[in-house]
Protein backbone atom coordinates (compact mmCIF):
# COMPACT_ATOMS: atom_id res chain seq x y z
CA UNK A 1 0.00 0.00 0.00
CA UNK A 2 1.13 3.54 -0.73
CA UNK A 3 2.71 5.42 2.17
CA UNK A 4 0.81 8.68 2.57
CA UNK A 5 2.21 10.19 5.77
CA UNK A 6 5.72 9.50 7.02
CA UNK A 7 6.77 10.78 10.43
CA UNK A 8 10.50 10.48 11.06
CA UNK A 9 12.33 11.08 14.36
CA UNK A 10 9.88 13.82 15.27
CA UNK A 11 10.88 15.69 18.42
CA UNK A 12 9.46 18.80 20.04
CA UNK A 13 9.94 19.55 23.71
CA UNK A 14 8.39 22.49 25.55
CA UNK A 15 9.90 24.37 28.48
CA UNK A 16 7.89 22.26 30.96
CA UNK A 17 9.52 19.08 29.66
CA UNK A 18 6.36 17.85 27.90
CA UNK A 19 6.11 17.33 24.17
CA UNK A 20 7.08 14.49 21.84
CA UNK A 21 10.32 12.55 21.59
CA UNK A 22 11.63 10.74 18.54
CA UNK A 23 8.31 9.68 17.04
CA UNK A 24 8.36 7.45 13.96
CA UNK A 25 5.14 6.52 12.23
CA UNK A 26 3.89 5.55 8.76
CA UNK A 27 0.31 5.99 7.61
CA UNK A 28 -0.87 4.17 4.50
CA UNK A 29 -3.55 4.92 1.94
CA UNK A 30 -7.06 4.15 3.15
CA UNK A 31 -5.99 3.89 6.80
CA UNK A 32 -8.29 5.27 9.44
CA UNK A 33 -5.58 5.75 12.01
CA UNK A 34 -6.59 6.27 15.63
CA UNK A 35 -4.08 8.21 17.68
CA UNK A 36 -4.63 7.44 21.34
CA UNK A 37 -2.95 8.74 24.45
CA UNK A 38 -3.70 10.25 27.86
CA UNK A 39 -3.99 14.03 28.32
CA UNK A 40 -0.66 15.77 27.74
CA UNK A 41 0.84 12.73 26.00
CA UNK A 42 1.71 14.78 22.90
CA UNK A 43 -1.13 13.98 20.48
CA UNK A 44 -1.99 17.59 19.65
CA UNK A 45 1.70 18.58 19.45
CA UNK A 46 2.29 15.85 16.85
CA UNK A 47 -0.80 16.90 14.90
CA UNK A 48 0.16 20.57 15.03
CA UNK A 49 3.57 19.74 13.58
CA UNK A 50 1.88 17.63 10.88
CA UNK A 51 -0.21 20.62 9.85
CA UNK A 52 2.60 23.20 10.08
CA UNK A 53 1.20 25.09 13.06
CA UNK A 54 4.40 24.51 15.01
CA UNK A 55 7.90 23.54 13.94
CA UNK A 56 9.70 20.44 15.18
CA UNK A 57 13.06 20.65 16.97
CA UNK A 58 14.24 17.79 14.81
CA UNK A 59 12.76 15.21 12.48
CA UNK A 60 10.19 15.84 9.78
CA UNK A 61 6.77 14.91 8.46
CA UNK A 62 6.24 14.18 4.79
CA UNK A 63 2.80 14.00 3.23
CA UNK A 64 2.64 12.53 -0.28
CA UNK A 65 6.45 12.77 -0.27
CA UNK A 66 6.51 16.50 0.43
CA UNK A 67 8.09 17.82 3.61
CA UNK A 68 5.76 19.89 5.79
CA UNK A 69 8.66 22.10 6.90
CA UNK A 70 10.23 22.57 3.46
CA UNK A 71 7.38 22.34 0.90
CA UNK A 72 4.36 23.35 2.92
CA UNK A 73 2.03 24.29 0.04
CA UNK A 74 2.64 21.01 -1.80
CA UNK A 75 2.40 18.93 1.38
CA UNK A 76 -0.94 20.52 2.36
CA UNK A 77 -2.46 20.51 -1.13
CA UNK A 78 -4.52 17.36 -0.50
CA UNK A 79 -4.91 17.68 3.26
CA UNK A 80 -7.94 18.74 5.28
CA UNK A 81 -7.69 19.19 9.02
CA UNK A 82 -9.38 20.15 12.24
CA UNK A 83 -6.96 20.86 15.10
CA UNK A 84 -8.04 21.24 18.75
CA UNK A 85 -11.16 23.36 18.35
CA UNK A 86 -13.10 24.19 15.21
CA UNK A 87 -12.27 27.83 14.50
CA UNK A 88 -14.37 30.12 12.34
CA UNK A 89 -14.74 33.84 11.72
CA UNK A 90 -17.61 34.93 13.95
CA UNK A 91 -18.55 37.89 11.71
CA UNK A 92 -18.95 35.76 8.54
CA UNK A 93 -21.84 33.38 7.83
CA UNK A 94 -21.23 29.62 7.72
CA UNK A 95 -21.32 29.81 3.91
CA UNK A 96 -18.89 32.77 3.78
CA UNK A 97 -16.55 30.99 6.17
CA UNK A 98 -16.33 28.05 3.77
CA UNK A 99 -16.12 30.39 0.78
CA UNK A 100 -12.96 31.88 2.32
CA UNK A 101 -11.37 28.42 2.31
CA UNK A 102 -12.77 27.46 -1.10
CA UNK A 103 -10.69 30.21 -2.75
CA UNK A 104 -7.54 28.16 -2.15
CA UNK A 105 -8.88 25.26 -4.23
CA UNK A 106 -9.75 25.82 -7.89
CA UNK A 107 -12.13 22.81 -7.99
CA UNK A 108 -14.29 23.91 -5.06
CA UNK A 109 -17.36 25.88 -6.09
CA UNK A 110 -20.54 27.05 -4.32
CA UNK A 111 -22.21 23.71 -5.12
CA UNK A 112 -19.48 21.86 -3.20
CA UNK A 113 -19.89 24.24 -0.24
CA UNK A 114 -23.62 23.41 -0.12
CA UNK A 115 -22.75 19.72 -0.44
CA UNK A 116 -20.46 19.68 2.63
CA UNK A 117 -22.94 21.78 4.61
CA UNK A 118 -25.58 19.16 3.74
CA UNK A 119 -23.20 16.31 4.66
CA UNK A 120 -22.55 17.77 8.11
CA UNK A 121 -26.17 18.78 8.71
CA UNK A 122 -25.41 22.49 8.63
CA UNK A 123 -27.30 23.49 5.48
CA UNK A 124 -30.17 25.05 7.50
CA UNK A 125 -27.70 27.37 9.20
CA UNK A 126 -25.94 28.30 5.96
CA UNK A 127 -26.55 32.04 6.33
CA UNK A 128 -26.16 32.25 10.10
CA UNK A 129 -23.03 33.53 11.80
CA UNK A 130 -21.03 31.12 14.01
CA UNK A 131 -21.16 33.47 17.02
CA UNK A 132 -24.66 32.12 17.65
CA UNK A 133 -23.65 28.46 17.11
CA UNK A 134 -23.40 25.82 19.84
CA UNK A 135 -20.12 23.91 20.32
CA UNK A 136 -21.51 20.98 18.32
CA UNK A 137 -22.57 23.22 15.43
CA UNK A 138 -19.13 24.86 15.35
CA UNK A 139 -17.59 21.39 15.31
CA UNK A 140 -19.80 20.38 12.37
CA UNK A 141 -18.76 23.52 10.51
CA UNK A 142 -15.11 22.67 11.26
CA UNK A 143 -15.63 19.18 9.85
CA UNK A 144 -17.30 20.65 6.76
CA UNK A 145 -14.21 22.86 6.32
CA UNK A 146 -11.91 19.83 6.74
CA UNK A 147 -13.55 17.81 3.95
CA UNK A 148 -14.42 20.78 1.70
CA UNK A 149 -11.58 20.31 -0.80
CA UNK A 150 -12.18 16.53 -1.21
CA UNK A 151 -8.84 15.92 0.54
CA UNK A 152 -6.95 12.65 0.23
CA UNK A 153 -5.77 12.97 3.84
CA UNK A 154 -7.86 14.24 6.74
CA UNK A 155 -6.23 15.03 10.10
CA UNK A 156 -8.77 15.36 12.91
CA UNK A 157 -7.99 16.25 16.51
CA UNK A 158 -10.96 15.35 18.73
CA UNK A 159 -13.50 15.60 15.88
CA UNK A 160 -16.44 14.46 18.00
CA UNK A 161 -16.00 17.11 20.70
CA UNK A 162 -19.34 18.65 21.60
CA UNK A 163 -21.36 16.53 19.16
CA UNK A 164 -24.62 14.89 20.19
CA UNK A 165 -25.14 11.13 19.65
CA UNK A 166 -26.83 11.73 16.29
CA UNK A 167 -23.91 13.91 15.22
CA UNK A 168 -21.34 11.35 16.35
CA UNK A 169 -23.02 8.59 14.34
CA UNK A 170 -23.30 10.84 11.28
CA UNK A 171 -19.63 11.84 11.43
CA UNK A 172 -18.52 8.24 12.01
CA UNK A 173 -20.50 7.18 8.92
CA UNK A 174 -19.03 10.05 6.93
CA UNK A 175 -15.48 9.01 7.86
CA UNK A 176 -16.13 5.37 6.95
CA UNK A 177 -17.83 6.36 3.70
CA UNK A 178 -14.92 8.60 2.61
CA UNK A 179 -12.34 5.95 3.54
CA UNK A 180 -14.16 3.18 1.66
CA UNK A 181 -15.47 5.04 -1.38
CA UNK A 182 -12.78 7.65 -1.97
CA UNK A 183 -9.80 5.94 -0.31
CA UNK A 184 -9.39 8.98 1.95
CA UNK A 185 -6.78 8.46 4.66
CA UNK A 186 -7.71 9.59 8.16
CA UNK A 187 -5.51 10.45 11.11
CA UNK A 188 -7.77 10.88 14.13
CA UNK A 189 -7.13 11.54 17.79
CA UNK A 190 -10.01 11.10 20.19
CA UNK A 191 -10.73 10.49 23.85
CA UNK A 192 -13.93 8.65 22.92
CA UNK A 193 -12.32 5.23 22.82
CA UNK A 194 -15.52 3.41 21.89
CA UNK A 195 -15.84 5.54 18.79
CA UNK A 196 -12.20 4.96 17.88
CA UNK A 197 -12.81 1.23 18.17
CA UNK A 198 -15.81 1.44 15.87
CA UNK A 199 -14.17 3.75 13.31
CA UNK A 200 -10.40 3.20 13.14
CA UNK A 201 -8.60 0.43 11.31
CA UNK A 202 -5.19 0.99 12.93
CA UNK A 203 -4.34 2.26 16.37
CA UNK A 204 -1.22 3.99 17.67
CA UNK A 205 -0.70 4.69 21.36
CA UNK A 206 1.39 7.63 22.50
CA UNK A 207 2.45 7.99 26.13
CA UNK A 208 4.66 10.63 27.70
CA UNK A 209 5.67 11.89 24.26
CA UNK A 210 6.79 8.47 22.98
CA UNK A 211 5.08 6.13 20.54
CA UNK A 212 4.36 2.88 22.40
CA UNK A 213 2.76 0.64 19.84
CA UNK A 214 1.01 0.60 16.48
CA UNK A 215 -1.36 -2.25 15.74
CA UNK A 216 -4.37 -2.97 13.56
CA UNK A 217 -7.74 -2.86 15.33
CA UNK A 218 -8.72 -6.48 14.43
CA UNK A 219 -5.38 -7.71 15.85
CA UNK A 220 -5.92 -5.78 19.07
CA UNK A 221 -9.45 -7.13 19.43
CA UNK A 222 -8.13 -10.69 19.02
CA UNK A 223 -6.16 -10.34 22.25
CA UNK A 224 -8.27 -7.87 24.20
CA UNK A 225 -12.01 -7.70 24.81
CA UNK A 226 -12.15 -4.00 24.03
CA UNK A 227 -9.87 -1.26 22.80
CA UNK A 228 -10.20 0.34 26.21
CA UNK A 229 -8.60 -2.75 27.83
CA UNK A 230 -5.75 -2.61 25.32
CA UNK A 231 -5.21 1.10 25.89
CA UNK A 232 -5.25 0.79 29.70
CA UNK A 233 -2.88 -2.17 29.56
CA UNK A 234 -0.43 -0.35 27.25
CA UNK A 235 -0.47 2.82 29.34
CA UNK A 236 -0.19 0.96 32.64
CA UNK A 237 2.64 -1.22 31.37
CA UNK A 238 4.54 1.83 30.23
CA UNK A 239 3.72 3.72 33.41
CA UNK A 240 5.14 0.82 35.47
CA UNK A 241 8.27 0.72 33.33
CA UNK A 242 8.76 4.48 33.72
CA UNK A 243 8.22 4.38 37.50
CA UNK A 244 10.57 1.37 37.86
CA UNK A 245 13.20 3.16 35.82
CA UNK A 246 12.94 6.27 37.97
CA UNK B 1 0.22 33.79 -7.67
CA UNK B 2 -3.32 32.34 -7.60
CA UNK B 3 -2.79 31.32 -3.96
CA UNK B 4 -1.61 34.84 -3.06
CA UNK B 5 -4.64 36.31 -4.86
CA UNK B 6 -6.94 34.03 -2.89
CA UNK B 7 -5.26 35.07 0.37
CA UNK B 8 -5.54 38.75 -0.58
CA UNK B 9 -9.23 38.50 -1.56
CA UNK B 10 -9.89 36.74 1.76
CA UNK B 11 -8.13 39.49 3.72
CA UNK B 12 -10.02 42.22 1.88
CA UNK B 13 -13.33 40.41 2.47
CA UNK B 14 -12.58 40.09 6.20
CA UNK B 15 -11.67 43.78 6.41
CA UNK B 16 -14.80 44.81 4.52
CA UNK B 17 -17.16 42.66 6.61
CA UNK B 18 -15.81 43.89 9.94
CA UNK B 19 -17.48 46.88 11.55
CA UNK B 20 -14.13 48.63 12.19
CA UNK B 21 -13.64 49.52 8.53
CA UNK B 22 -17.13 51.04 8.39
CA UNK B 23 -16.52 53.05 11.58
CA UNK B 24 -13.25 54.34 10.08
CA UNK B 25 -15.09 55.50 6.95
CA UNK B 26 -17.85 57.19 8.97
CA UNK B 27 -15.33 58.93 11.24
CA UNK B 28 -13.35 60.13 8.22
CA UNK B 29 -16.54 61.61 6.76
CA UNK B 30 -17.36 63.19 10.13
CA UNK B 31 -13.97 64.96 10.10
CA UNK B 32 -14.84 66.48 6.72
CA UNK B 33 -18.31 67.56 7.83
CA UNK B 34 -17.03 69.08 11.11
CA UNK B 35 -14.13 70.77 9.33
CA UNK B 36 -16.40 72.24 6.70
CA UNK B 37 -18.91 73.46 9.30
CA UNK B 38 -16.06 75.10 11.24
CA UNK B 39 -14.87 76.92 8.10
CA UNK B 40 -18.37 78.07 7.19
CA UNK B 41 -18.84 79.22 10.81
CA UNK B 42 -15.54 81.17 10.81
CA UNK B 43 -16.42 82.76 7.47
CA UNK B 44 -19.95 83.86 8.34
CA UNK B 45 -19.22 84.65 12.02
CA UNK B 46 -15.91 86.49 11.75
CA UNK B 47 -15.80 87.34 8.08
CA UNK B 48 -12.53 85.45 7.65
CA UNK B 49 -11.75 83.49 4.50
CA UNK B 50 -10.99 80.10 6.13
CA UNK B 51 -9.98 77.81 3.29
CA UNK B 52 -10.40 77.87 -0.49
CA UNK B 53 -11.76 75.05 -2.66
CA UNK B 54 -8.46 73.14 -3.01
CA UNK B 55 -7.05 74.35 0.29
CA UNK B 56 -9.76 72.54 2.21
CA UNK B 57 -8.63 69.00 1.14
CA UNK B 58 -5.06 69.94 2.20
CA UNK B 59 -6.36 71.15 5.55
CA UNK B 60 -8.22 67.85 5.99
CA UNK B 61 -5.09 65.88 5.03
CA UNK B 62 -2.90 67.76 7.51
CA UNK B 63 -5.38 66.88 10.29
CA UNK B 64 -6.18 63.24 9.46
CA UNK B 65 -2.62 62.21 8.64
CA UNK B 66 -1.61 62.94 12.24
CA UNK B 67 -4.79 61.77 13.97
CA UNK B 68 -7.49 59.39 12.74
CA UNK B 69 -5.57 57.82 9.86
CA UNK B 70 -2.69 56.50 12.06
CA UNK B 71 -5.26 55.48 14.66
CA UNK B 72 -7.36 53.40 12.27
CA UNK B 73 -4.31 52.04 10.48
CA UNK B 74 -3.06 50.81 13.87
CA UNK B 75 -6.47 49.34 14.76
CA UNK B 76 -6.80 47.51 11.44
CA UNK B 77 -3.20 46.19 11.65
CA UNK B 78 -3.69 45.03 15.25
CA UNK B 79 -6.99 43.39 14.37
CA UNK B 80 -5.48 41.63 11.39
CA UNK B 81 -2.70 40.07 13.49
CA UNK B 82 -3.28 40.21 17.28
CA UNK B 83 -7.05 39.79 16.82
CA UNK B 84 -6.60 36.59 14.85
CA UNK B 85 -3.86 35.33 17.20
CA UNK B 86 -6.08 35.72 20.27
CA UNK B 87 -9.18 34.17 18.65
CA UNK B 88 -7.09 31.35 17.16
CA UNK B 89 -8.68 32.14 13.80
CA UNK B 90 -5.20 32.46 12.26
CA UNK B 91 -5.22 28.64 12.22
CA UNK B 92 -8.05 28.68 9.65
CA UNK B 93 -5.73 30.14 7.02
CA UNK B 94 -2.48 28.60 8.25
CA UNK B 95 -3.70 25.02 7.77
CA UNK B 96 -4.51 25.62 4.08
CA UNK B 97 -2.06 25.14 1.19
CA UNK B 98 -0.65 28.64 1.46
CA UNK B 99 2.76 29.62 2.80
CA UNK B 100 3.17 31.96 5.77
CA UNK B 101 5.01 34.44 3.55
CA UNK B 102 2.00 34.71 1.24
CA UNK B 103 -0.39 35.10 4.18
CA UNK B 104 1.80 37.81 5.74
CA UNK B 105 2.19 39.66 2.43
CA UNK B 106 -1.55 39.41 1.72
CA UNK B 107 -2.33 40.91 5.12
CA UNK B 108 0.10 43.80 4.61
CA UNK B 109 -1.28 44.41 1.09
CA UNK B 110 -4.84 44.48 2.45
CA UNK B 111 -3.81 47.04 5.11
CA UNK B 112 -2.10 49.14 2.41
CA UNK B 113 -5.27 49.00 0.29
CA UNK B 114 -7.33 50.05 3.31
CA UNK B 115 -5.07 53.10 3.84
CA UNK B 116 -5.25 53.95 0.14
CA UNK B 117 -9.05 53.60 0.10
CA UNK B 118 -9.32 55.86 3.16
CA UNK B 119 -7.07 58.47 1.53
CA UNK B 120 -9.09 58.42 -1.71
CA UNK B 121 -12.36 58.63 0.20
CA UNK B 122 -11.10 61.62 2.18
CA UNK B 123 -9.77 63.22 -0.99
CA UNK B 124 -13.03 62.76 -2.86
CA UNK B 125 -15.34 64.06 -0.14
CA UNK B 126 -13.06 66.91 0.97
CA UNK B 127 -12.73 68.06 -2.63
CA UNK B 128 -16.48 67.82 -3.09
CA UNK B 129 -17.07 69.83 0.09
CA UNK B 130 -14.35 72.30 -0.94
CA UNK B 131 -15.89 72.94 -4.34
CA UNK B 132 -19.46 73.19 -3.04
CA UNK B 133 -18.91 75.43 -0.02
CA UNK B 134 -15.71 77.34 -0.79
CA UNK B 135 -16.12 79.13 -4.09
CA UNK B 136 -12.53 80.26 -4.65
CA UNK B 137 -11.26 79.34 -8.08
CA UNK B 138 -8.87 76.41 -8.33
CA UNK B 139 -6.18 75.78 -10.92
CA UNK B 140 -5.40 72.38 -12.45
CA UNK B 141 -1.93 72.54 -10.90
CA UNK B 142 -3.33 72.95 -7.41
CA UNK B 143 -5.81 70.09 -7.98
CA UNK B 144 -2.96 67.88 -9.18
CA UNK B 145 -0.83 68.86 -6.16
CA UNK B 146 -3.70 67.96 -3.83
CA UNK B 147 -4.26 64.55 -5.44
CA UNK B 148 -0.51 63.87 -5.41
CA UNK B 149 -0.21 64.87 -1.73
CA UNK B 150 -2.89 62.34 -0.81
CA UNK B 151 -1.26 59.57 -2.86
CA UNK B 152 2.27 60.08 -1.44
CA UNK B 153 0.86 60.02 2.11
CA UNK B 154 0.40 56.27 1.63
CA UNK B 155 4.14 55.62 2.08
CA UNK B 156 4.60 57.01 5.64
CA UNK B 157 1.31 55.39 6.68
CA UNK B 158 2.64 52.07 5.38
CA UNK B 159 5.81 52.49 7.47
CA UNK B 160 3.60 53.12 10.48
CA UNK B 161 1.41 50.07 9.69
CA UNK B 162 4.49 47.84 9.36
CA UNK B 163 5.76 49.16 12.70
CA UNK B 164 2.45 48.22 14.32
CA UNK B 165 2.53 44.79 12.63
CA UNK B 166 6.00 44.22 14.12
CA UNK B 167 4.65 45.13 17.56
CA UNK B 168 1.63 42.84 17.01
CA UNK B 169 4.00 39.96 16.32
CA UNK B 170 6.12 40.84 19.37
CA UNK B 171 3.47 41.27 22.07
CA UNK B 172 0.81 38.67 22.83
CA UNK B 173 -2.03 41.00 23.63
CA UNK B 174 -3.72 43.39 21.19
CA UNK B 175 -4.33 45.99 23.91
CA UNK B 176 -0.63 46.00 24.83
CA UNK B 177 0.23 46.51 21.17
CA UNK B 178 -2.19 49.43 20.94
CA UNK B 179 -0.82 51.19 24.03
CA UNK B 180 2.82 50.60 23.12
CA UNK B 181 2.07 51.92 19.60
CA UNK B 182 0.43 55.07 21.03
CA UNK B 183 3.30 55.64 23.49
CA UNK B 184 5.86 55.20 20.71
CA UNK B 185 3.89 57.56 18.44
CA UNK B 186 3.80 60.27 21.14
CA UNK B 187 7.44 59.60 22.06
CA UNK B 188 8.60 59.96 18.47
CA UNK B 189 6.55 63.17 18.08
CA UNK B 190 8.28 64.64 21.17
CA UNK B 191 11.72 63.46 19.98
CA UNK B 192 11.00 65.05 16.61
CA UNK B 193 10.53 68.42 18.36
CA UNK B 194 13.46 68.04 20.79
CA UNK B 195 15.93 66.78 18.19
CA UNK B 196 14.68 68.58 15.12
CA UNK B 197 18.00 68.05 13.27
CA UNK B 198 17.30 64.29 13.24
CA UNK B 199 13.55 64.58 12.77
CA UNK B 200 13.61 63.24 9.20
CA UNK B 201 14.55 59.84 10.64
CA UNK B 202 11.39 59.56 12.73
CA UNK B 203 8.32 57.99 11.15
CA UNK B 204 6.00 60.50 12.84
CA UNK B 205 7.77 63.40 11.09
CA UNK B 206 7.58 61.57 7.79
CA UNK B 207 3.77 61.67 7.97
CA UNK B 208 3.97 65.29 6.78
CA UNK B 209 6.39 64.59 3.95
CA UNK B 210 3.77 65.49 1.34
CA UNK B 211 4.61 69.15 2.20
CA UNK B 212 7.94 68.69 0.38
CA UNK B 213 6.04 68.37 -2.91
CA UNK B 214 4.25 71.66 -2.35
CA UNK B 215 7.41 73.77 -2.01
CA UNK B 216 7.96 75.92 -5.11
CA UNK B 217 11.74 75.20 -5.27
CA UNK B 218 10.95 71.43 -5.29
CA UNK B 219 13.73 69.98 -3.06
CA UNK B 220 14.44 66.84 -5.11
CA UNK B 221 17.44 65.75 -3.03
CA UNK B 222 15.46 65.96 0.19
CA UNK B 223 12.52 64.11 -1.37
CA UNK B 224 14.76 61.26 -2.57
CA UNK B 225 16.47 61.06 0.84
CA UNK B 226 13.14 60.90 2.67
CA UNK B 227 11.81 58.34 0.18
CA UNK B 228 14.84 56.11 0.67
CA UNK B 229 14.63 56.37 4.48
CA UNK B 230 10.97 55.30 4.33
CA UNK B 231 11.68 52.53 1.82
CA UNK B 232 14.49 51.23 4.05
CA UNK B 233 12.20 51.39 7.08
CA UNK B 234 9.52 49.46 5.16
CA UNK B 235 11.98 46.71 4.17
CA UNK B 236 13.43 46.38 7.67
CA UNK B 237 10.05 46.40 9.44
CA UNK B 238 8.53 43.96 6.91
CA UNK B 239 11.47 41.55 7.31
CA UNK B 240 11.47 41.73 11.11
CA UNK B 241 7.67 41.34 11.23
CA UNK B 242 7.71 38.36 8.90
CA UNK B 243 10.58 36.72 10.81
CA UNK B 244 8.52 36.79 14.01
CA UNK B 245 5.32 35.72 12.21
CA UNK B 246 7.12 32.77 10.60
CA UNK B 247 8.54 31.61 13.94
CA UNK B 248 5.20 31.89 15.75
CA UNK B 249 3.56 28.73 17.09
CA UNK B 250 -0.21 28.37 16.94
Amino acid sequence: MEKIIEIKNLTKLYGNGRGIKDINLDIFQGDIFGFLGPNGAGKTTAMKIMTGLIRPECGDVTIFGHSVTEEYELAMEKVGCLIETAESYSYLSAFDNLKQLARYYPDVDHKRIDEVLELTGMIKYKHEKPKKFSLGMKQRLGLAAAVLSRPKVVILDEPLNGLDVEGMIAIRKLIQHLAEQEQTTFFISSHLIHDVELTCTRIGVIYDGKMLNVESTPNILKNYATLENYFVSEVERNGRVSSCAS
Amino acid sequence: MAVFQAALVNEIEKLYKKKKALVAVLLALAVIVIGQLAIVGVRSGFGLRGAGSVEFPMLVLSVVVNTILPLFTALVAIDSFSGEFSQNSMRITLTRPVSRFKIFTAKITAIALFILAMLFLLLFFSMLAGFIFNTNSATWVSVFQTVFSYIVSLLPMLVLALGVVLLANTFKNGISVFFVAILLFIGLKVLGVLFSQYSSLFMTTQLDWYNLFLINSFPLGKIIRQFLIMLGSCIMLFTAGFYLFDKKEF
